[in-house]
C-alpha cells in the first residue's frame, strides 16, 4: 500500500499560494475531503493493518483494467468468550479469490472465501458529480449479510452523502469548506434494528505541514487527532478518543516513515499496547510485510493483553 | 409482523377499505422482501463471474486460459 499514500491535501487547489496575508477568495474554496476520510492522515499511522499469522497475496494483472488476486491467510482468529479475561483463539486458514475491474467510471472489487462469504464493493460515477458506492458482505447464513449503499454528491466546495443500509439504516453526512484550510461537517443517522439515531459534528483544519481534525457524535464518541508532517519521509500523529457514556479514554501516538524501499508505521497507546508494521519492497512487485503487536506495562487492561506477530509476502 | 397480523384480524369488523389498503401494503412488503432475497442470491453467486466477464471483454480480450495459467 506504500504507493497509494496520498500527499497531504494542500490549500493550493484553487491555484493561489497560501500566504497568510493574501486575501481569501471565499467564492473559490477547494472541495473538502469526504466525511469518511476526515481522519485519513491520522489513521495511516494509527490504525495500520497489523495482523497475526501468515499472509500471502498474489495479484495477477491480465489487462489494464482487470486483475485477479489469490490470497492465503493462516493464523488464529479471536472468538469472544464467556469470561472477559480470556479470549479464545482458533487457528484458521483461508483462501480468498478476488477479482477487480477498474474503469474510469466503474470500479468493481469482489472477494470470495472458501466458506462462501462474498465481500463486494462497487463504485460507479453516475454523473460528473454524483457517485454511487456500495459495499456488501454476503454469507450463506440467513440474516448475517450486510449491504450499504452510498450516494455521494460533490459540489463546488461541499460534499453531501446519503447512506442506505440493510436492516433499515439511513444516514446522511455533509461537509463544507469554510476557509481554504478549515472544513466543517455534520452527520445524522437512524438505525432501524437497534432503534437508535445519532447526530455528529466534525471539523478539519489542514495546512501543508499539518492536519488537525475533531469529531463528536451523540453515541458518546469524541475523537481528536493531529498529524504533523516533519519531512517528506516522516510524519507523526497523535490521537485522543473519549467516550462520555462508557468513560473509556485512549490516547495514542504514532509515526509513519516512508523510505525508498520500505515503509514503517508504528504506534503506542495509553493502554500500553504498541504495534508496528513494516512493508519492505524486496524487488519490483515483491513486498514483504512484518507486523507486531504487544504490550509494555503489566497493569494493562486484561482484554488487551496479547502478543501478536505476523509476516507476509505480496506478489504483484 | 405478528402484531400487524393481529391488527388485521381485529379490524375485519367494519373497516373494509382500510383493510384492503393495509393488505396492499403487506403485499408490497412481501414483494420487496422476495425480490431482495432473490437479488441477494443473484449477487452472491453472480458478482465475481460478472467481474470476470466484464474484464475478459475489455480491451485486449483475454482468453479463459490466461485466467487459469499461473504466469
Amino acid at each position: 500500500m506504500a504507493d497509494l499514500f496520498p500527499p497531504l491535501v494542500t490549500a493550493q487547489i484553487d491555484g493561489k499560494p497560501p500566504k497568510a496575508d493574501e486575501k481569501v477568495d471565499y467564492s473559490n474554496l477547494p472541495c473538502p475531503v469526504p466525511y469518511d476520510e476526515l481522519h485519513r492522515e491520522a489513521y495511516m499511522s494509527l490504525k495500520s493493518e497489523t495482523f497475526e499469522g501468515l499472509r500471502f497475496d498474489f495479484s495477477k494483472g491480465l489487462n489494464q483494467r482487470f486483475s485477479l488476486s489469490h490470497s492465503v491467510m493462516m493464523g488464529p482468529t479471536e472468538v469472544p468468550s464467556q469470561s472477559p479475561d480470556t479470549t479464545i483463539k482458533i487457528p484458521t486458514a483461508h483462501y480468498e479469490f478476488g477479482a477487480n475491474y477498474f474503469d474510469p467510471k466503474l470500479m468493481l472489487v469482489g472477494r470470495v472465501m472458501t466458506d462462501g462469504r462474498l465481500n463486494a464493493r462497487l463504485k460507479a460515477d453516475l454523473s460528473d458529480k454524483l457517485i454511487l458506492k456500495a459495499n456488501a458482505q454476503l454469507t450463506g447464513e440467513p440474516h448475517m449479510s450486510h449491504a450499504v449503499f452510498n450516494f455521494d454528491y460533490m459540489g463546488k466546495d461541499y460534499r453531501a452523502q446519503l447512506q442506505l443500509g440493510n436492516s433499515a439504516l439511513v444516514g446522511a453526512t455533509y461537509i463544507q469548506s469554510v476557509t481554504p484550510r478549515l472544513s466543517l461537517g455534520g452527520e445524522v443517522f437512524w438505525a432501524g434494528v437497534p432503534r437508535k439515531s445519532g447526530i455528529g459534528y466534525a471539523a478539519r483544519y489542514e495546512t501543508d505541514q499539518m492536519v488537525a481534525s475533531a469529531q463528536v457524535a451523540s453515541t458518546g464518541n469524541v475523537v481528536m487527532n493531529y498529524v504533523q508532517k516533519i519531512s517528506e519521509k516522516v510524519s507523526l500523529a497523535t490521537d485522543f478518543v473519549y467516550n462520555y457514556f462508557s468513560r473509556d479514554v485512549v490516547a495514542s501516538v504514532g509515526y509513519d516513515y516512508i523510505l525508498r524501499q520500505s515503509r514503517v508505521r508504528g504506534k503506542i497507546d495509553s493502554n500500553g499496547v504498541t504495534s508496528a508494521l513494516l512493508e519492505e519492497r524486496l524487488s519490483m512487485g515483491l513486498n514483504f510485510l512484518l507486523s507486531a503487536e504487544g504490550f509494555f506495562f503489566s497493569q494493562v487492561d486484561h482484554k488487551k493483553k496479547d502478543y501478536k506477530f505476523g509476516f507476509g509476502l505480496t506478489v504483484g | 409482523m405478528a402484531a400487524k397480523a393481529s391488527l388485521k384480524i381485529k379490524g375485519k369488523g367494519g373497516k373494509g377499505s382500510k383493510e384492503s389498503s393495509s393488505s396492499k401494503y403487506e403485499v408490497f412488503k412481501e414483494w420487496t422482501n422476495w425480490s431482495l432475497k432473490k437479488a441477494k442470491v443473484a449477487t452472491h453467486y453472480g458478482f465475481i463471474p460478472l467481474i470476470i466477464i466484464l474484464g475478459m471483454k475489455s480491451d485486449p480480450n483475454t482468453h479463459i486460459f490466461q485466467l487459469l495459467s499461473p504466469v
